[in-house]
């Protein structure tokens, strides 16, 4: 009792603190030397910044202003972060006031990340992944330039402060169709892709995309160079059908989701605001909605760092752009940017596994073709210059290592150990500088460089490879992170060569999908949102009120829908119970990750009137349960368990294969929410019948 | 070491560190640990004062905790000063933060106000004095202690329950001189008994740890009692609430002259526990010698305890005892149960002589209070319980307003105690006045008498006089007793492990031996403090099993306790798929079944 006094004598002191503040959600970016290189914040934090420190500023509105402020209150956490590092090699990981405001930071190379939550929706788990989000986010779009923390800086932080406002406006608008997806979006609270339940119509698209559509985009002349590696038909966020053509690799749900995320983020789906009840609308209104529906800026403006580079598609091409979905943004549009050229692709760069190895980061071209406003149908192409990507990656890789191995105190031959070595790479980057010399690319800098450290380090009587030649691994990183750039992230060619599928040949193909799926529609847009339902299981399984089931090793869930709007009543009820409901699910998944980063693979909780359970467990290729084994115990501010920004579950799988050499090992996790009356023994019956049927390859009958 | 660091600083307002360049080190009033080198601790300082001071300005709310990498600290900025607790990472941050609570309430229980402190001694003196608090806060106690924060008992289950109940009486008495507050009694380092909350008991206890391995401290006047140096007394500090709280609390002194209610059959003490707690285990198990027979109803209660001198306030003469009455059968035959379970206990030895002289000068106290006021069967029940906890106060409370014939004394009660803030909130010196009282000290070997008593209860001789004589044989004879308790063969630890946490008295029952190197506890105390932060965080959170691949772990919690579970050699080789047969998910009723046999009733 005691105990139990004395918390609601802290809630009450804190209740009495935050009464000026409600809401305060941020997210920055800073370089070792306090530099802003993007920053989100809501508008409570931003009016709180501006209360604070613009107040003694005459001008405390603009853009700059507010940037100079919010850079000057943090700067002192900035700077004592570097001095923790460098003088006592520790570095702080989250800071909790009294009035339960949350700060979570993270150091990834140069760039410091700080997020902060002032409203308790967001626990420090909840902000270091959206910390990991916002770096993957950047990652898919910068691609290797982010190994450069020099380059990176440029990039995330152009002089033009127009080009800046641009960047900065697109970065924030992913994070915040990322957060409302999290938010609202049951695969997006799992990180796992959730496909459309209907499986002849799903086997008849993806014999059309690879039949029809694929084939004849690669097969015809305007597709300028580029190959068509897979094809995705995305209902809302859900997969209605994938194909991925024969020489592509697979692509990882880590990338498929994030490109999900940029697919919503470009069309968002207006169900959202269609269907939301007033608590809903304003809960967006919340983050701008102004903001979140901002169409991207074009994608060349974004890329262009260098001022000089000609502004290309400033003439909106509207022609196969739905007139429903153009308004819908034209009039939540706030920014003065030249609407984007939509034939333009997105450069995106993703993780492509070959015989060879492991490529992470390669550019590929995003098409993004909106079929119907909730419909769209993307396209992932290869790009004809990805083997110069390959080969930077491989030297990159190769000046990591010798750098690891030289800053471990290793010395001669043993640093230089491979593969490669260091001698296989000095030829082939020879030929490598060779062959860029006649191309537009300037590749002066880095024969420099690389002349350099060959002098340093082959020369006889030279050096050597001793610790000194540290820098210049340093240096020839960066050169080959410039090259890269210069490649991917900056249209260089003459403007009039176009280096993507011709705006025709996309017209086509959206006509083509179109025609396809003018049938299915209406059922689509209903289906996505009604993909499966408990009333089919409330038979066969009294007393469950809720379930998600989730294959790890493909990275695909599936669960009854959660409707909590106003508009549509499931059979939870309408608004509040489906809500209340809801958010016990939303926390169900964050406990259960924190038991699982700490080991634990089951978890039963009697919470309230409810019983919740989670299981998570392995089984081989014919469905043989294997035996649970050690599950890492990982630390307080290890990366996110999920598969977005850091696939925990490729590395559980990799860890637990371990002991299973030559077995295809799968892994599994249910969660489910049951009444808190019904007996454990029912409840585990349940859960083991979900768990075996789910899954089965002849389909569940009752979906 | 459990502590790792802790730091205090002034902040600017107080010290004149103001920049960054200002240099923080004449601003360091203590460092824990003290050897580490001065510019390690001017850097530390200075960083996180500095970011803590950054944060709470961009929140507008003081800073909590900061978490590094490697170290969590707990902060407290508070009076312009900066305190920061660093502990390594399996400790939970509830925790932490709830060990720097503590120390602050300590150092504020023994010198009143921080500020004055600091402006009225030296920075050393006082530097020893948080010395002093840390190591006892961090003293031989296992990893379990520190992740509930909970008092130190005797091992309740070698000690025969009579002997609390004499350790409670004897507090009771002590109670009914007007200036006596509230005591306890502490037996080597741990609780016996206790009448005043557990984070009050938790401050006591520093004191007697203290003079248990010191001389008396330079700060504690030594009393002009009667015995010397046995007899000792520091001036300590209390908070408003907690000071209202424990006046607040019904005393013994309140029952004496009231009549005995039919009320008692209908209070069934039973129900009335929310937790199976050390006392009630006593109670419990003297069932059997308790006849159980409902007490006369006409009977009227007396105080036939010629040592005390009445209260002058009181109005109502003694009643005199009249005859022999059941209850006083009742307590004939505890006495004899009490001999038996003593005697059987194979201490006889050489403690013989001092027994019976123990129960010579107990009987009029015990007789006094066996007829105490709300029923004899009810008093019994509380006088177990040893007054220590505060529900139990209430609902003798409780008891005597419905029967209507309690507070006929002088001092009425407050309808029920002001809600005691958490010992975290407690202190707020500057804000809520500290009120000056005595910690008054009867030592007997290795047992003390702590009590609590109004300032003036020194200068008055007679009061001390009788507190002294009136508790002195009891006292020795308690000593003899709890002396010569052998600890026991700690028993077979049985194939499992478990530990009971009672949130109301801030106890802990535990079958894990706590020591060091317990590599086989290991799993089970990180499960323990995974599982108890879930349920500080989750109010509406019952019950729990966790499993991983080595250990299966049940956790289980009411408003007033928390059980946590774990079967050896469960680990049959398992999938982790769902499976009802699975042995984790009978974890709930071997619980319950195992745990009976340690007083622990999970039903």
């Amino acid at each position: 009792m005691w105990s139990g006094w004395s918390k609601t004598g802290t809630t009450v002191k804190q209740d009495r603190s935050c009464v000026s503040v409600v809401q305060m959600k941020c997210l920055l970016i800073a370089s070792e030397s306090a530099e802003v290189l993007f920053h989100w914040t809501d508008p409570e934090f931003q009016q709180n910044i501006q209360e604070q420190y613009g107040a003694s500023q005459e001008e405390g509105q603009g853009l700059p202003a507010f940037e100079d402020s919010i850079s000057t209150l943090f700067a002192p956490i900035i700077i004592s972060c570097s001095t923790m590092v460098d003088r006592l090699g520790d570095n702080y990981t989250s800071f909790t006031t009294e009035n339960n405001h949350i700060y979570v930071l993270h150091q990834f190379d140069e760039c410091l990340y700080i997020a902060v939550n002032g409203d308790g929706e967001e626990g420090e788990d909840d902000l270091r992944r959206k910390i990991y989000v916002m770096k993957k986010m950047i990652e898919v779009m910068f691609g290797m330039v982010t190994l450069s923390s020099n380059l990176l800086r440029k990039e995330l932080r152009p002089q033009d402060t127009d080009q800046r406002a641009r960047l900065w406006k697109h970065l924030q608008s992913l994070l915040e169709t990322y957060s409302h997806l999290r938010e609202n979006d049951q695969s997006f609270l799992v990180e796992a892709v959730e496909r459309l339940i209907h499986p002849t119509l799903c086997e008849q698209c993806i014999e059309f995309l690879e039949r029809r559509l694929v084939q004849q985009l690669n097969s015809s002349v305007e597709r300028a160079g580029e190959e068509v590696l897979h094809a995705f038909i995305l209902v809302h966020t859900k997969l209605l059908a994938f194909y991925s053509s024969r020489n592509a690799s697979t692509l990882p749900t880590s990338d498929l989701l994030a490109l999900i995320i940029m697919a919503q983020n470009m069309y968002p789906s207006n169900v959202d605001l269609e269907d939301s009840g007033p608590e809903d609308v304003e809960s967006t209104s919340g983050s701008g909605p102004e903001s979140f529906y901002t169409p991207e800026p074009s994608p060349t403006d974004r890329d262009s760092s260098s001022s000089d580079k000609p502004v290309r598609g400033s003439t909106p091409v509207f022609e196969f752009v739905d007139p429903d979905i153009q308004m819908a943004e034209d009039s939540l549009r706030t920014l003065e940017v030249p609407p984007p050229d939509p034939s333009t692709p997105r450069r995106v760069f993703l993780e492509v596994s070959l015989k060879e190895g492991l490529y992470p980061m390669m550019p590929h071209s995003m098409y993004c073709l909106p079929l119907w406003p909730g419909i769209t149908l993307v396209l992932l192409t290869k790009i004809p210059t990805t083997a110069v990507a390959m080969s930077v990656y491989t030297f990159l890789e190769a000046f990591a290592n010798l750098e690891k191995r030289l800053s471990q105190g290793q010395e001669g031959s043993a640093a230089t150990r491979g593969p490669p070595t260091i001698h296989d790479i000095r030829s082939k980057l020879d030929k490598f500088i060779k062959a860029l010399g006649p191309s537009e690319i300037q590749s002066a800098q880095l024969q420099n460089v690389w002349t350099e450290f060959k002098n340093r380090a082959f020369t006889r009587g030279g050096p050597g490879f001793n610790k000194h030649l540290i820098p210049w691994c340093k240096h020839m990183k960066t050169q080959l992170c410039g090259i890269y750039r210069q490649c991917f992230l900056i249209d260089s060619g003459p403007a009039d060569i176009p280096r993507r599928l011709s705006p025709s040949l996309q017209e086509r193909a959206q006509t083509m999908v179109q025609e396809k799926l003018m049938d299915w529609k209406d059922f689509l847009l209903v289906k996505s949102k009604r993909n499966i339902t408990m009333v089919s299981y409330l038979e066969d399984f009294p007393g469950l009120i809720h379930f998600i089931c989730v294959d790890r090793s493909t990275g695909q869930m599936i669960a009854p829908s959660l409707n909590i709007t106003e508009r549509t009543t499931s059979e939870l009820g309408k608004g509040p119970v489906a809500r209340f409901i809801k958010s016990k699910v939303w926390n169900l998944v964050s406990t259960t990750r924190r038991y699982l980063q700490k080991g634990y693979s089951t978890v039963t909780l009697r919470d309230g009137d409810f019983y919740f359970c989670y299981f998570l467990w392995f089984e081989n290729e014919t469905g043989y349960k294997l035996e649970a084994g050690d599950i890492p115990i990982l630390p307080d501010d290890s990366a996110p368990i999920g598969m977005l920004a850091w696939d925990y579950y490729r590395k559980l799988l990799r860890y637990y294969s371990k002991n299973h050499q030559g077995e295809v090992v799968k892994c599994y996790e249910l969660l489910t929410v049951h009444l808190g009356v019904i007996p454990t023994e029912i409840i585990l019956q349940h859960c083991r019948q979900l768990a075996s049927k789910l899954w089965e390859p002849s389909r569940n009958p009752l979906l | 070491i459990l502590v790792k660091i802790h730091i205090l600083v002034p902040t600017a307002a107080s010290s004149g560190v103001k920049g960054e360049g200002d240099p923080t080190r004449e601003g360091i009033c203590y460092f824990y640990p003290e050897e580490t080198p001065l510019d390690r601790q001017e850097l530390l300082c200075g960083q996180l004062a500095g970011v803590g001071r950054c944060v709470s300005e961009l929140s507008l709310s003081p800073v909590r905790v900061l978490q590094l990498r490697r170290n969590k600290f707990a902060i407290r900025m508070k009076d312009d000063f900066f305190w920061a607790l660093g502990c390594s990472m399996d400790v939970p941050i509830v925790s932490v933060c709830e060990l720097l609570d503590q120390l602050i309430d300590l150092f504020t229980f023994y010198n009143g106000s921080i500020r004055q402190s600091y402006q009225l001694n030296s920075q050393e003196a006082l530097a020893a004095r948080w010395a002093q608090y840390l190591s006892h806060l961090q003293s031989g106690s296992s990893e379990l202690h520190h992740i509930f924060s909970c008092l130190r008992t005797i091992d309740s289950t070698n000690v025969d329950p009579l002997l609390l109940l004499k350790a409670a009486l004897i507090l009771q008495a002590c109670q009914r001189c007007p200036l006596v507050l509230a005591g306890c009694i502490l037996f080597r380092g741990r609780v016996v008994s206790t009448q005043m909350f557990p984070e009050l008991t938790m401050k006591v206890m520093v004191h007697e740890s203290e003079t248990y391995t010191k001389a008396p401290r330079s700060n504690g006047q030594s009393s002009s009692s009667p015995s010397g140096g046995a007899v000792s007394s520091t001036t300590v500090f209390l908070t408003l609430s907690e000071l209202q709280y424990l006046q607040s609390a019904p005393v013994d002194k309140d029952f004496r002259y009231s009549h005995s209610t039919p009320h008692k059959d209908t209070v069934p003490p039973r129900k009335t526990r929310l937790s199976r707690t050390l006392s009630d285990m006593a109670s419990t198990e003297s069932e059997p010698s308790d006849p159980g027979s409902p007490p006369s109803p006409q009977k009227v209660s007396f105080s036939p305890d010629s040592t005390f001198s009445p209260v002058p306030s009181q109005s109502l003469e003694p009643p005199f005892s009249n005859g022999k009455h059941s209850h006083e059968a009742e307590e004939e035959a505890l006495e004899e149960s009490y001999y038996h379970s003593f005697h059987s206990n194979g201490g006889g030895g050489g403690g013989g002589g001092g027994d019976t002289s123990v129960f010579e000068e107990d009987s009029p106290l015990n007789g006094g209070r066996g007829d105490a006021a709300c029923g004899t069967v009810f008093d019994f029940r509380e006088s177990r319980s040893g007054n220590e906890e505060s529900r139990d106060d209430e609902v003798q409370e409780e008891a005597c307003r419905g029967g209507g014939v309690c507070g006929s004394t002088g001092d009425p009660l407050p309808p029920s105690p002001p809600p005691l803030p958490r010992s975290g909130a407690l202190g707020d010196p500057e804000e809520s006045p500290l009120v000056p009282m005595t910690l008054y000290m009867h030592r007997v070997k290795g047992l003390v008498l702590a009590l609590l008593v109004e300032l003036h209860f020194l200068s008055d001789t007679a009061a001390t006089e009788e507190v002294y004589h009136s508790s002195l044989a009891s006292l020795n004879g308690l000593e003899a007793h709890l002396r010569t308790i052998s600890p026991g063969p700690p028993g077979p630890p049985g194939p499992y492990f478990f530990s009971h946490f009672d949130c109301i008295q801030s106890t802990l029952t535990t079958n894990l031996s706590g020591g060091p190197g317990g590599a086989p506890e290991r799993p089970f105390v990180r499960a323990t403090s995974l599982l108890h932060s879930h349920f500080c965080n989750t109010e509406t959170l019952q019950e729990a099993i966790i499993r991983s691949a080595g250990a299966a772990v049940y956790g289980t919690r009411s408003v007033a306790q928390e059980t946590f579970f774990q079967q050896h050699g469960a680990s049959l080789r398992n999938s982790g798929i769902p499976n009802h047969q699975d042995s984790a998910f009978s974890l709930p009723s071997k619980a319950r079944h195992r745990l009976l046999k340690h007083g622990v009733n999970l039903l």
